[in-house]
Formats: structure tokens, C-alpha cells, sequence
């Protein structure tokens, strides 16, 4: 699990299956890691909901955001993997 | 009928533990809440063997640690003794993960026994799991278990007698040899006596305060003397200690069920492309491959619109014809033919090209590319003094410089969060992604291709010195942090959604651009314009006279003030050029084209005379680096909310298109 942490703290971005290679263990084992230290406060995921752009006049709002179709796909990236970061 | 049993269901969310209960209890169930909390509680009861049960289904959690209500009400009443025996579940498809419930409880007061659940999901991916042997190892009883399958439950009934009667609990000693090693746990744990707080051990509180459990934490305070309790403060005080028992946990639950679970083996294998794009040498290269490629292939579906673009320039002859014959004033007849129609022969050409770009790189996105794309970037992000996040900032930003800076609210430090913003401003945007490739056809033909991949490469090079210079001030070292992402699985695109997305973007874009390239060739045609066709018009006297100026950079007046204009918005340089050049006063070099005849309609025949290939590489440059436009300044403002910081960005951004500019040009004068 130290090893892991040190991992996530050297400024480098890695994959799951990187981490897994590197520590030499299953990707099964890093997801449980990442997940636990997701709980215990440790890392946490980033979250990418900003949706379009808040100074847009003319575009249709949805919630408290303003939805920019011309900026944005209709839900955001929602290809793009997920990302954790230490706290 | 004998005395009635509690037993009390434990499990993570999703371990099928309300399949359970509802199985068990069929309608002998009600619902309330726990006291004094929102949380729901779940009761019911059963009948076995004429034995009564009565069931309370916890609340689901991932652990049993303080961090919500849920957790704490459920470790309360388990450690309360209500239950006679408290049913643990574990997903048997993923025990690795699923046994850190059990790894958690292992050391509070109460008999227990474990049910590996989902066992049919375990067998169908192949996976045997020996129950003996995990039971031998955990002193509880375990069985597999199926809260689906009617069968299983026989065993199940069998398994919770034997566990009432036995009364038993988990057996930590290997547990607590893990927890050891642990600098500062022994002695913590002798300073918590038995009973300290009822129905815990100390080694479960021990850990418990190395994992800064704020609810065990008051509870020792309360029961521990000053001295004792600060001394315990003192050695869990550096906040690290959840790190290391976790840990202990996984490497417990390794050893547990160690020689029981046989799966087939699966080492850690990257696909091909990924071992690509996760190399370290290969990986820039294939990303910068990738969107050169993408972009040479966005012009494929472009080529329709253009065609259209151009199609629109034929109408000039027979509109002029047609209003001339029927006595339209020459004013009316040059705004129809030199305003509105040019401007949307040039508006479809720039359609053509945020069609295709948005639709090959929206597939991109799709097909889960884009994803990789962000990774390769990350490391240089890191170098740049930026967090990996900030690539969504900039990703977001080829499409519109400010949803780039409301993007940048993901990043919680300000002086990341200003350098994202300043650095976004460099990434062209939407509309120079429509001007760029235009304009560059227009005057490089084929060659455009060269054009945008310098652009690219620029943008790198102007990211980077921007980083240096701005960075310096905004960004610490210490404040850099590495990353964990998951590469989502590359898969077939939705074409429906895709296309919706492409089209819906193409219409917007097409609303927007319109309004701004007719209003501003309109208001710069009129400045131009003068009725007796001679050097007349406003804007050629100003323009003449600043000409010295900005021929420096390379660029005639009438670039120079498409230039200003795109400041703006970059779609409005495209109608400032529409105007300048198809204006009725023009100067000689235009009355010459002009009276050229059969070109007379064709105004990228009219460019080419009047505008050099330098001139014309000097303005991209210029236009495609100036400050995104004013709603994005606003925007910049509003997110960094420091006008010194935004001011600063404008004059940066102002002087270093003028300088590129001038490069362009001088690079440009080489070349051609």
C-alpha cells in the first residue's frame, strides 16, 4: 500500500494496469487499493462535470449549468477514463 | 417454540444482501429508522426448525471505519451484542476486494460466520473457491452461498444453527502479527485495556486510532485517562496510519484465502496500442501522429461544405445581373453581392471544416483515443507545473476558449488553476479551427496541411514558454501530484449520438459565426466603402496611415485590422477580409484584379493577388495567438478573479501574436 502511495506521489500519471505492472501485482489488487484509499480519504476521483461554459449567453441551462452546445458533447466527456489524484 | 435468535446481516452495497432478506423474511419485514438518525433500518423475522429468528439488515457500507452514520450505527449495534450472531458477506467473484468488510470486523466481540455470495457469478468465470479452507484458516463458519439460487439456502440454515451454537470469532493472531509491523501499534495497544470500550478489542481500537477514526478517537478520550489518551494522540498524530492498516488488511485477506481460490492465472497485459501509447518513447509520437492524421482526415468530410462554400460565389453573377436589371441602387446590389454572399460562401467554407473536425475527433473521444491522448500528455503537464486534470481545460478548449476557463474550476489551486487558463488561451479555438484551415487553402492550397501542422507545433512551443514564464510566479514545486487514470476500453462508436453531437455543434456554430462575420463584414464594408468607387471610405485613410506600423509584422492594414477584429471573435477577421477586399474601394492593385474580368467574382483569386503568401502566413499566426475573444476575457476574469492576472494575460498574449507575426513572416519571406 506504501508503495503504491509513493507511486501516486512522484508526479508521474500511470494506469491501473501500470500500477499493476510496476508493484507486481494483479489489477484486481490496485483497484481494491485505489478503491480503499478512494474511502479512506486519501486519493480522490476527479470529476469532470463542468459542462460547457458559464458566461454563454444564448444557451440552454440545465441545473445551476449552462449547457454550451457549441462548446461541449451533450454530457460532457464521458469517454475519457477516470482520473484519481492524491489529496 | 424455542427462545427467538437475532442475527444482523452484514455486507458492502451490492453484496446481495437485500436478496437475502427478502428471502429470508418474505413479507415479515418492516422499515424505520435507526434512532436519532435518517439512516433507514430494516428488520424482520423468519421461522426454522420452530426456532424464531428476527433479522436486521444493516446498512450497506464498504467498511466499518467513522466515515458516514451508516457505518457507525452498524459497528454500534453489532458490538451492542444485540445479535447472536452477525451474517458477513462477501462477493465471491471478487473475494480479494469483497473480504475487507470481514478484514474490518475482525476484532470487534461478536460470533459471526461468512457467506461467500454470488458463488454461481464465481464458477461461471471459472474461479473454485474451497470454503474448508478458508474457514479452517478464519475459525468462523464459511460456505458458498447463491442468495439467488433456492437450493443454497439449505445450507445456509444448516451454516446460521451452527454458528448461533458455536458462537464463534474470527481468529486474528496472523491479523494482529500483520498490524506489528506497523511502527507505533504495540504501543498503543498496550495502552488500551480490555474493555476500554465494550464489545471492542484493543487491537480493533488500536487500528482504529491509527486510522484517525474521529468516533473511536472521542470514545478513548472519554474512557482513557488525559495521560494515556495523549500519548495515544501523540503516536497516531503524522495521519498516515490508514496507509499502512489497510495494508495489513489486503495482505491478511491474501493470506486467507491463499491455496482456496484457483482461477485461471491473468498476468497484467496492456493491448497493443496501449503498449504504444503508454511507452515512454512511443507514446508522444503516436499521440502527435494521431491528431496530425485526424486533422489531415477531418478535411475529408469538409470537403462537401466547401464545395458548397464555393458553390454560393456562383450566385454573384446572376444576383448582380439580376438586380441591376431591375434598377437596384449600386449600394444595395454591392451589400447582396459583396456582403451577404460572400460572407456565406465563406461562412459554409468554415462550416466544412468544424464539421470535420468535430466529427473526427469526436469519434476519437468515442472510440476511447482522446483518453489516451490526455495520458501522454500528462507526464509533460507534470513538467509544466500542471496537474493531470488540466488537460480537460485544454481538451475543452479546441472547441471553445471559454469553456476551457469554466473547465478549469476542476483545479482547486489558484495559481494551477490561472496557469490552465493562460495556458488554454493558446490553444486555438473553435472558430480559428474554422478560419485557420480556410484561409490556408485559400492561399497554400494543398500545403495547408503544413500550415496547420506548424500551428500545432507552435501552440506546444507557446504553451511551454508561457509556462515558464507565467509559472515561475504561480506554481510550487511541492504542488504537483501524480495521477492514477483508467484507460476506459476502447469500443465501437455510437454513430447516432455522435452524429447528433456533430450536427447540433455545426448548427450552432453556423448561427454564431453567421451573426458575427455579417455584422462585422457589413460594418467594415460600410466603413470602406465610397459611393464614387475611388480611395475613398473611412478605414483606407486610417489604414493607409498605420500601414507603416504593420507592414513591421508582416501584415497589410486590412490583415492588420482582421487581425484587431479577431480579438473580438475570431470569426469576425474572416469578415473584416470578406469586406476589405471585395469592397468597392480598394486601391489600384484592386481595381486592376477587378477589371480582370472572368476572376471578378472570385475573391480567394482577389487575396492572392493583393495578400503575399508571407503577408498571408504572417496574419494566421497573428490571428490564431491573439486573445481567444472577449467573452473568453471575461470569462478569464470571472474565474481567476484577479484583473491583474487577466490583464496580464492580454498584454501577453497581444505582444507574442505580434511577435509570432513577425517571425511568420520572416520565416515565411524565406520559404517563399
Amino acid at each position: 500500500m506504501e508503495e503504491l502511495l509513493t507511486l501516486l506521489k512522484d508526479g508521474h500519471a500511470r494506469t491501473t494496469e501500470l500500477l499493476a505492472m510496476e508493484l507486481n501485482t494483479s489489477r484486481e489488487d490496485v483497484e481494491r487499493k485505489i478503491e480503499y484509499l478512494e474511502k479512506m480519504g486519501v486519493i480522490r476521483k476527479v470529476s469532470f462535470n463542468v459542462k460547457g461554459c458559464s458566461s454563454c449567453t444564448g444557451c440552454p441551462s440545465k441545473g445551476n449549468q449552462t449547457v454550451c452546445k457549441g462548446c461541449l458533447p451533450e454530457d460532457g466527456f464521458n469517454n475519457m477514463g477516470q482520473m484519481w489524484e492524491v489529496v | 417454540m424455542n427462545a427467538c435468535a437475532t442475527i444482523a446481516l452484514l455486507g458492502q452495497p451490492n453484496s446481495g444482501k437485500s436478496t437475502l432478506f427478502n428471502a429470508l423474511t418474505g413479507l415479515r419485514q418492516h422499515v424505520g429508522n435507526w434512532p436519532g438518525k435518517t439512516v433507514e433500518k430494516k428488520e424482520g423475522s423468519f421461522t426454522h426448525n420452530g426456532k424464531e429468528y428476527n433479522v436486521a439488515d444493516l446498512p450497506g457500507s464498504y467498511s466499518l471505519s467513522a466515515n458516514s452514520d451508516e457505518e457507525v450505527i452498524t459497528r454500534d449495534f453489532i458490538a451492542s451484542g444485540k445479535a447472536d450472531v452477525v451474517c458477513i458477506l462477501a462477493d465471491s467473484s471478487q473475494l480479494q476486494r469483497s473480504l475487507y468488510m470481514l478484514a474490518d470486523y475482525a476484532g470487534i466481540d461478536a460470533p459471526c460466520f461468512l457467506l461467500l455470495n454470488m458463488a454461481d457469478v464465481a464458477k461461471d468465470q471459472g474461479k473454485t473457491i474451497d470454503a474448508k479452507t478458508i474457514e479452517k484458516k478464519l475459525g468462523i463458519p464459511v460456505i458458498p452461498f447463491s442468495a439467488t439460487d433456492v437450493k443454497s439456502y439449505a445450507d445456509f440454515y444448516k451454516t446460521l444453527e451452527r454458528a448461533v451454537s458455536k458462537n464463534e470469532r474470527i481468529s486474528v493472531d496472523n491479523l494482529e502479527k500483520q498490524y506489528e509491523e506497523i511502527k507505533g501499534y504495540q504501543e498503543i495497544v498496550n495502552l488500551i485495556p480490555e474493555n476500554a470500550i465494550p464489545g471492542y478489542s484493543p487491537m480493533w481500537l488500536a487500528v482504529k486510532a491509527l486510522e484517525n477514526d474521529r468516533v473511536v478517537m472521542a470514545k478513548l478520550k472519554e474512557s482513557l485517562s488525559a495521560e494515556v489518551y495523549g500519548k495515544i494522540e501523540k503516536l497516531t498524530a503524522d495521519k498516515k496510519g490508514a496507509v499502512a492498516t489497510g495494508g495489513c488488511k489486503f495482505a491478511w485477506i491474501d493470506d486467507v484465502i491463499d491455496g482456496a481460490v484457483s482461477s485461471k492465472k491473468s498476468t497484467v497485459k496492456l493491448g497493443k496500442l496501449d503498449k504504444i501509447f503508454t511507452s515512454k518513447i512511443w507514446g508522444k509520437p503516436a499521440v502527435i501522429l494521431t491528431v496530425l492524421l485526424g486533422l489531415i482526415a477531418s478535411f475529408i468530410p469538409a470537403l462537401p461544405l466547401m464545395g458548397v462554400g464555393q458553390g454560393i460565389l456562383m450566385l454573384k453573377a446572376p444576383v448582380a445581373a439580376g438586380l441591376s436589371s431591375v434598377g437596384c441602387p449600386e449600394v444595395v446590389r454591392l451589400i447582396v453581392t459583396d456582403v451577404i454572399i460572400q460572407s456565406f460562401s465563406y461562412i459554409f467554407q468554415m462550416l466544412g471544416f468544424v464539421f470535420g473536425v468535430t466529427l473526427v475527433f469526436g469519434l476519437l473521444e468515442e472510440v476511447g483515443v482522446m483518453a489516451r491522448i490526455s495520458y501522454v500528455f500528462d507526464n509533460t503537464m507534470g513538467k509544466l507545473g500542471l496537474q493531470g486534470k488540466s488537460v480537460m481545460p485544454f481538451l475543452v478548449s479546441f472547441g471553445c476558449t471559454m469553456g476551457g476557463a469554466a473547465g478549469s474550476r476542476v483545479i482547486d489551486n489558484w495559481g494551477q488553476k490561472v496557469l490552465t487558463i493562460a495556458l488554454a488561451w493558446a490553444v486555438p479555438c473553435g472558430a480559428a479551427w474554422a478560419t485557420i484551415p480556410m484561409l490556408s487553402t485559400i492561399f497554400f492550397g494543398p500545403s495547408a496541411v503544413f500550415v496547420i501542422i506548424a500551428i500545432l507545433i507552435t501552440m506546444l512551443l507557446h504553451m511551454w514558454i508561457t509556462a515558464k514564464i507565467f509559472g515561475r510566479h504561480l506554481v510550487k514545486t511541492k504542488d504537483r501530484y501524480g495521477m492514477i487514470m483508467e484507460l476506459p476500453p476502447y469500443h465501437k462508436p455510437k454513430w447516432g449520438a455522435l452524429f447528433r453531437y456533430v450536427f447540433g455543434r455545426t448548427k450552432e456554430t453556423f448561427f454564431r459565426v453567421a451573426k458575427v462575420v455579417l455584422l462585422v463584414c457589413g460594418v467594415f464594408w460600410l466603413l470602406s466603402y465610397s459611393p464614387n468607387g475611388g480611395n475613398g471610405g473611412i478605414l483606407y485613410s486610417i489604414g493607409v496611415a498605420i500601414e507603416p506600423v504593420t507592414k513591421v509584422f508582416g501584415m497589410p492594414w486590412q490583415l492588420f485590422l482582421s487581425y484587431v477584429a479577431s480579438a473580438v471573435g475570431k470569426e469576425g477577421a474572416v469578415g473584416v477580409i470578406s469586406a476589405l477586399y471585395s469592397g468597392g474601394s480598394y486601391g489600384a492593385a484592386f481595381t486592376d484584379a477587378m477589371s480582370g474580368g472572368a476572376d471578378k467574382a472570385n475573391l480567394s483569386t482577389l487575396l492572392l493577388a493583393n495578400v503575399t503568401k508571407p503577408e498571408a502566413l504572417a496574419f494566421i499566426f497573428a490571428m490564431t495567438f491573439n486573445m481567444p475573444c472577449v467573452v473568453a476575457l471575461a470569462a478569464t476574469y470571472q474565474e481567476t478573479h484577479s484583473a491583474k492576472w487577466t490583464a496580464r494575460i492580454v498584454l501577453y498574449y497581444t505582444v507574442g501574436s505580434l511577435l509570432l507575426a513577425f517571425l511568420a513572416y520572416h520565416v515565411g519571406l524565406l520559404i517563399f
